[in-house]
């Protein structure tokens, strides 16, 4: 019994890693259309960064918006530099995802000619256990929950409650009437690459303190994960991605603990075909990854 | 020629042999039918998992210090074979889970994640095929019988490989020429539209996806068997990358392009690299490689999206100098069909037909029909559902509610493909021209029953499809001849005028033969002197008994041509009957004529 709730409580840190990354990604597309699969190169980079002043003795808690940060600034960078200009020329979805893979491709390998193929951890206390009707987790794993749900809500209340929330909204709805309605449309889509990269750097950080240790290629990894949970959930849609981040996170780290470790993968990526087959357009979303009629 | 410089030299070509090959797959599925397939890899990988483990002895034989399923030991070509036949295979569970519903950037990305999962599981499930360690040892084909470290083996490999390479190339050009490949294409520019032809794009796809698996599989074969081992670190998912990156340089759509890429990028990033002075720690050079194929990538898709050779433009040479074009005659499918045709029985009868959004009623309980020998008019205000009434007879969106019957038979659960191959067919409100192909090309995708418009038929070559051809490049040039589009014959459709695209949408459902055509604002965007012959041909098709259906907001041609004409408002038919009946009715005109 008890190695079921432990493996429910590692569940739950897994979840609260792959959302932030997950709501971050599903945003970019929802709202600037961009399939962004250079968002686990940023990830990864973020750690790094981070790892970098937490190697000057910087703490890991302080260095957590340093990631965010970075994370902001590098996705706004990508953005202004490459995703922009190739959509201002009006460039297909498909090239715009072969642009994507390509700054991928050079950015993981630029970190890596920077910072070496090996594994590294940030120094850090783990902190005492917290223990709770079988769940046992350590303190640093609850700071990372608390920080997932603090994000999910701060997004929440961002797209629910404030007019820039609205604006993003209609931008992703139809950028052209938004235009016309008076959004500053490009300052919108600035705003959104700097939120969803925070999140994202934020996700990269958190993920490193998670698995402990970490190295450039753990970056597509994480961007795997993470496409598993935004398509279970419906692309686009932040609170699908909530939930397929908690699906993808329960059942890893619960089919861990039924089967073997090994079949891990097998497992989630066994769910992503059946919802493929049986509900392509993802659970919360209506339309997400059919093909356009007409 | 010393030893070393030989050995490098075929080990270069072999590589060269099995790059070209995987060029042409992808180029078949991305360049020519627009599949982006980001886990090319896995089926190279497949083919070379089979070929060796059809080649290798059973897993005991060497002490057991590897463990793989089969150990069959045929001899040469079954391995080759058994690997081409792994990846296409491969292909079919593959494409029915990602080609059939999702949309083109979600093919991509489940395609990727495909890949990079399968992986991870290989390389984790060691008793399948030893895991991260991968095979070795596999024996070399034909090796039980020449020295396989022999300087004639290596060039017979090589000769083995080119062989292989030209049939792949003889095919890919066959197919690449055909009125399959035209069909392909046709997919690629607008898939809507070629669904509106009576193609199958389900099929097409998997077809492709398939053929492509089919070679994939067979180089890795060819390149399993030279170097004798295989492992997951040698198929992960940036490999594929670099198969796109040697597209894009070389030129999709075109295998020539192709076969270039593939000998710039792969090969020559690799070979160049190989002799640069070692500088900085290891690893480095290796990383710059993969920024400068990054940077390749973005550089041409910036400054060269075509490729160095672009994809050609087919213009066919004249085959009756001298201009003994038909101008008149009928346009549909030959009229003693549809002149015997009952004139009173309607051929599309549409009952109580919905279409719902969610929570609006596009369409809310039409009843239509359409009888052969006359134009059915449909009116009404901007958002009635007119658009939407068209989309769902023709199949392009599935109804909500509701029978539609054509010709008697049911046919509101078929797809937009198989009504089209029944004879209706429908334009488009928004052009849908195929940009990248010409006039008579997207004249020639329409023709239905064309022999060359299968994977086989292709493959036999121009001998057997080149008796249809003739007659549908006559047909089409008769067409042209008749809306005075000649000169554009050979002109990209995406280069046309507004006006002109819908000329073109109008000929191209006429190809295909119709009986029942639905029209969707044919006469909009469209210059007075053109909209003066659409209407003329549109008489005269209705007088050859053609049932047509015709959205318009050109009142004056409503009047001229239209009888009887259908008012629609809010999802709802609000009246019905002539034009001079139907401006007698005061909420007709309020709801609409008088706006």
């Amino acid at each position: 019994m008890s190695i079921y709730a432990a493996a429910f409580g590692f569940g739950l840190v897994s979840a609260s890693v792959i959302a932030i990354a997950a709501v971050g990604f599903t945003m970019q597309f929802g709202i600037t259309n961009m399939i962004n699969l250079a968002y686990g190169v940023v990830m990864i980079t973020c750690a790094f960064a981070v790892y970098g002043l937490n190697q000057a003795g910087v703490n890991i808690w302080i260095g957590l918006a340093a990631g965010a940060l970075s994370g902001a600034a590098l996705s706004l960078l990508v953005n202004r530099l490459l995703y922009a200009p190739f959509q201002r020329r009006g460039t297909s979805h498909i090239g715009m995802v072969i642009v994507a893979l390509a700054a991928a491709l050079m950015l993981s390998n630029a970190l890596l000619a920077i910072v070496g193929p090996e594994n590294v951890s940030y120094t850090m206390s783990s902190g005492g256990t917290v223990g709770a009707g079988g769940l046992v987790l350590t303190s640093a794993q609850v700071a990372i929950i608390v920080i997932a749900v603090a994000a999910m809500a701060a997004i929440h209340a961002l797209l629910t409650f404030t007019r820039i929330g609205k604006a993003m909204r209609a931008t992703a709805a139809d950028p052209t009437l938004a235009r016309t309605c008076g959004i500053s449309t490009g300052r919108i889509i600035d705003l959104v690459w700097v939120i969803t990269g925070a999140l994202c750097g934020l996700a990269g950080t958190v993920a490193a303190m998670d698995s402990g240790s970490f190295a450039v290629s753990n970056g597509s990894e994480y961007l795997i994960v993470m496409l598993a949970a935004v398509v279970l959930g419906g692309a686009g849609q932040p609170y699908g991605a909530m939930l397929g981040a908690v699906l993808i996170g329960e059942t890893t780290e619960l089919s861990a603990a039924v089967l073997s470790p090994e079949y891990k993968q097998a497992v989630a990526f066994a769910i992503l075909v059946l919802v493929m087959m049986l509900r392509p357009q993802g659970l919360l979303s209506k339309t997400g990854a059919l093909e356009a009629p007409g | 020629m010393s030893s070393g410089v030989m050995y490098y030299l075929t080990t270069v070509l072999v590589y060269a042999g099995v790059d070209i090959m995987a060029c042409i797959a992808l180029n078949l599925q991305f360049g020519v039918a627009g599949l982006v397939n980001f886990g090319f890899i896995l089926f190279q990988a497949a083919g070379a998992y089979a070929a060796a483990v059809l080649s290798m002895p059973p897993e005991g034989a060497n002490g057991g210090f590897q463990q793989y399923v089969l150990g069959l030991q045929l001899p040469f070509p079954l391995p080759w074979l058994g690997g081409a036949a792994a990846g296409g295979l491969l292909a079919v569970p593959i494409g029915l889970v990602v080609l059939r519903r999702l949309r083109t950037d979600y093919q991509a990305i489940a395609l990727l994640v495909i890949s990079v999962i399968a992986n991870t599981l290989i390389t984790n499930a060691r008793p399948f095929l030893n895991g991260a360690a991968g095979l070795s040892l596999v024996p070399p084909p034909l090796g039980d019988r020449i020295n396989a470290n022999s300087a004639g083996y290596q060039w017979l490999y090589v000769g083995l490989t080119a062989l292989g390479c030209g049939v792949v190339l003889a095919a890919a050009n066959r197919i690449v020429d055909s009125p399959f490949g035209r069909t392909l294409r046709a997919m690629r520019e607008r898939e809507p539209a070629a669904a509106a032809l009576g193609k199958n794009l389900v099929m097409l796809k998997m077809v492709i996806f398939i053929a492509g698996g089919v070679i994939a599989g067979l180089s890795g074969a060819v390149l399993v068997g030279f170097i004798g081992v295989w492992a997951p670190a040698t198929w992960l998912y940036p490999e594929t990358i670099v198969i796109f990156a040697a597209l894009i340089v070389g030129g999709r759509g075109n295998n020539l392009g192709a076969l270039l890429g593939a000998l710039l990028v792969p090969v020559g990033f690799e070979e160049v690299t190989r002799f640069l002075p070692q500088v900085g720690p290891p690893g480095l050079i290796p990383a710059m490689q993969w920024v400068a194929i990054g940077l390749l990538i973005i550089g041409f898709l910036w400054f060269r999206p075509r490729g160095t050779l672009p994809e050609r433009r087919r213009v066919f040479a004249d085959p009756f100098p001298g201009g003994a074009v038909r101008a008149q005659g009928p346009v549909g499918r030959g009229s003693e069909e549809t002149v015997s045709a009952d004139r009173a029985r309607p051929l599309l009868a549409a009952e109580r037909v919905e279409r719902r959004f969610e929570g609006l009623r596009a369409v809310d309980g039409v009843s239509i029909e359409a009888v052969p020998g006359r134009i059915t008019g449909l009116i009404g205000p901007n958002g009635a559902g007119k658009s939407t009434l068209l989309a769902v007879l023709a199949g392009t969106l599935p109804a909500s509610a509701g029978r539609i019957l054509l010709d008697g038979a049911d046919v509101t659960r078929l797809p937009a493909y198989r009504r089209a191959q029944r004879g209706l067919v429908r334009t488009f409100q928004l052009s849908s021209e195929f940009a990248q192909l010409t006039v008579l090309e997207n004249l020639l995708v329409a023709v239905p029953r064309h022999r060359g418009d299968s994977l086989a038929g292709a493959l036999r070559g121009k001998a057997y499809w080149w008796a249809d051809e003739r007659p549908a490049v006559l047909r089409a040039r008769a067409l042209l001849a008749r809306f005075g589009m000649s000169a554009q014959e050979s002109e990209y459709g995406g280069t046309l005028s507004g006006g002109q695209k819908k000329l073109l949408e109008i000929m191209r459902a006429l190809m295909l033969g119709p009986r029942v055509l639905l029209l969707d604002e044919p006469m909009a965007g469209v210059h007075p002197s053109l909209v003066e012959k659409i209407a003329a041909c549109l008489e005269s098709l209705r007088d050859e008994g053609l049932a047509i259906l015709m959205v318009e907001h050109e009142l004056s041609m409503v009047d001229r041509l239209c009888d009887p004409v259908i008012v629609m408002a809010q999802g709802q038919v609000i009246g019905r009957g002539s034009m001079p009946a139907l401006r007698r009715q005061r909420e007709i005109v309020d709801a609409y004529l008088a706006g």
